[in-house]
């Protein structure tokens, strides 16, 4: 069996958020000779497991990006953001290191496409994917460049060790085979665990130490994720449709539990200006429909009105479905679950009755 | 027949001048921050390219006729090469002038899909050149006894800078945050 029937039987998704069909990408790497990126950026906020994966698994990551990489010609970069851990040990064990600089956008796939062609790590349009290779905004050829997630290329190296009947053994017959999450937050033991799709999302955190019983709410995915209220994610299933009813999906792996004592529009006030800070300000609706948005949030949060709340709507329907990289979805998806969950808390920062705001003005951004 | 070629000169050089300055506001409307939207942005630069097929005419029959009428020693090396006309040198020269860079730029835009696009681009910029330079071509050669058509050249002038005003005042806040997110780490 050729790697490309193994990665096809086992149904391997991308590991980095968008869930693309591996073995799709593979053989369109196979063919057009292309050059190989692999992220191991952790560019979600919260995200660790590629960083885990280059820690415990990097022989099985090398041998992963060797299977896609067949061809003479073809060269092997491993992405990550500089001056970070994954990169030490990248550059520690010899491999060819693409350093980027540590923002959110940046370790997106074109953007880092782009970079290791000598531009800047801003993402690119993709007119077709660049695994058949393109030109950039400014004209300039880029060769055929494939961008697999850490964990995936472990994935493959797996599949090849142990068939597609191990990697199916585990998981949903639609979202088959191990994966890794990042639990992160108010748990006794954050880290990186190994799960599938299919558990419970109460038992996904016990294994980082459990819900604890005061716990309100957690954020599933991120920055392009969304919010579970603690009772929501009590009855959860960890998978794609048990996710899809509260706007969230498995995305890149990333869970964190928000802490209880702090105000949890406080919480995402700072993650929107995060977003807003880290627009590469290509897209108007990202350039300045993002910091619009923060700064909506901010008003919310400190003034709350009807007029700033309906504003605020208003702007996360107008950003959505916008952006060459998308950017703006996975706020938008963000914020609006941030609305659906804490509108009961709103209500405190109405009457002014917040006791957990005013403590917690200070604390600076991730 | 030479009385009609001349008249026909300067009737198609003002023809011309209108249609460049139309041409040169439909496009200043399609870039920049507040550039038209959807079907309407279609339609602002369906004109601007088929106005400007439509001027070339006009301009051809302007340079023939120019060249053609023998009150003024004007042949066919200086329509093409800038400065060499025996009448008017200067004036005359910057016609030619604005006539090859307009060529070059619709060169490049029939080409457009052919090339790369900061070239096309580098070279559409010349029409911030050429326009001008027409227009002082039109002002300082044509039409001194007819208040009208002096007028039309005088109008053409303003409504250009109007529109050239109007496209540097409203592009400012878009290019002041690119540049300032350009300043930070992206590479």
């Amino acid at each position: 069996m050729t790697i490309l029937d193994g990665l096809a039987a086992a149904g391997l998704t991308g590991r980095g958020g968008a869930a693309f069909r591996t073995a799709i990408k593979v053989r369109a790497a196979h063919h057009n000779g292309a050059d190989l990126i692999v992220n191991a950026c952790d560019g979600e906020v919260g995200a660790a497991k590629d960083g885990w994966v280059v820690a415990h698994h990097l022989d099985e990551l090398v041998r992963g990006a060797a299977l896609v990489t067949p061809g003479r010609r073809q060269t092997v970069r491993y992405a990550a953001h500089r001056g970070s851990g994954t990169e030490q040990r990248l550059r520690a064990a010899g491999v060819d290191v693409l350093g980027a600089p540590a923002r959110y956008v940046s370790s997106e796939e074109t953007s880092l496409i782009s970079l290791a062609h000598d531009g800047l790590a801003r993402p690119m349009t993709k007119r077709a994917p660049f695994v058949f290779g393109g030109v950039d905004s400014r004209g300039r050829r880029i060769r055929p460049t494939v961008v697999l997630n850490a964990e995936t290329l472990w994935r493959v190296a797996q599949i090849a060790d142990h068939g597609p009947e191990w990697f199916r053994s585990v998981g949903t017959p639609d979202e088959p085979g191990p994966r890794l999450v990042t639990i992160t937050g108010h748990v006794s033991a954050p880290g990186v665990v190994e799960t599938s799709a299919g558990v419970s999302l109460a038992d996904l955190l016990d294994s980082a130490g459990g819900l604890a019983p005061q716990a309100t709410s957690i954020l599933v995915g991120g920055l392009g994720g969304a919010f579970l209220t603690a009772g929501e994610a009590r009855g959860a299933v960890w998978s794609g449709p048990g996710l899809a009813a509260y706007g969230a999906y498995l995305g890149p792996g990333v869970i964190e539990v928000i802490d209880p004592s702090s105000c949890p529009l406080a919480v995402v006030d700072r993650m929107l200006s995060y977003a807003a800070g880290e627009s590469a300000g290509q897209c108007g609706p990202c350039m300045f429909g993002l910091p619009a948005i923060a700064a909506d949030w901010h008003e919310l949060t400190t003034r709350p009105s009807h007029e700033v709340l309906t504003r605020l709507r208003d702007r996360l329907g107008v950003v959505s479905g916008r952006g060459a990289c998308h950017f703006p979805d996975g706020v938008a998806r963000f914020a609006a679950s941030a609305l659906r969950v804490f509108g009961p808390h709103l209500d405190l920062h109405v009457t002014g009755s917040c006791s957990r705001a005013r403590r917690l003005e200070h604390v600076p951004a991730r | 027949m030479n009385e009609i070629l001349w008249y026909s000169s300067r009737a198609t050089g003002i023809a011309s001048i209108v249609l460049l300055t139309a041409v040169l506001a439909l496009g200043m409307v399609t870039s920049g921050r507040r550039r038209t939207q959807g079907d309407r942005a279609t339609v602002v630069m369906a004109l601007h390219r088929w106005l400007s097929l439509g001027m070339l005419t006009f301009l051809l029959a302007h340079i023939a006729t120019a060249v053609a009428e023998t009150y003024v020693s004007i042949d066919l090396v200086s329509a093409l090469v800038p400065f060499t006309s025996g009448y008017a040198t200067v004036w005359v020269g910057l016609g030619t002038l604005a006539c090859d860079l307009l060529l070059a730029i619709g060169v490049t835009s029939w080409f457009r899909p052919r090339i790369k696009e900061p070239t096309w681009k580098a070279v559409h910029l010349l029409s911030y050149a050429m326009w001008p330079i027409a227009v002082v071509h039109g002002l300082a050669l044509g039409t001194s006894g007819e208040p009208v058509l002096r007028g039309i050249t005088v109008l053409c002038g303003a409504v250009g800078l109007g529109f050239a005003g109007w496209r540097v005042v409203t592009s400012h806040q878009d290019r002041d945050r690119r540049e300032a997110v350009l300043a930070q780490e992206w590479s």
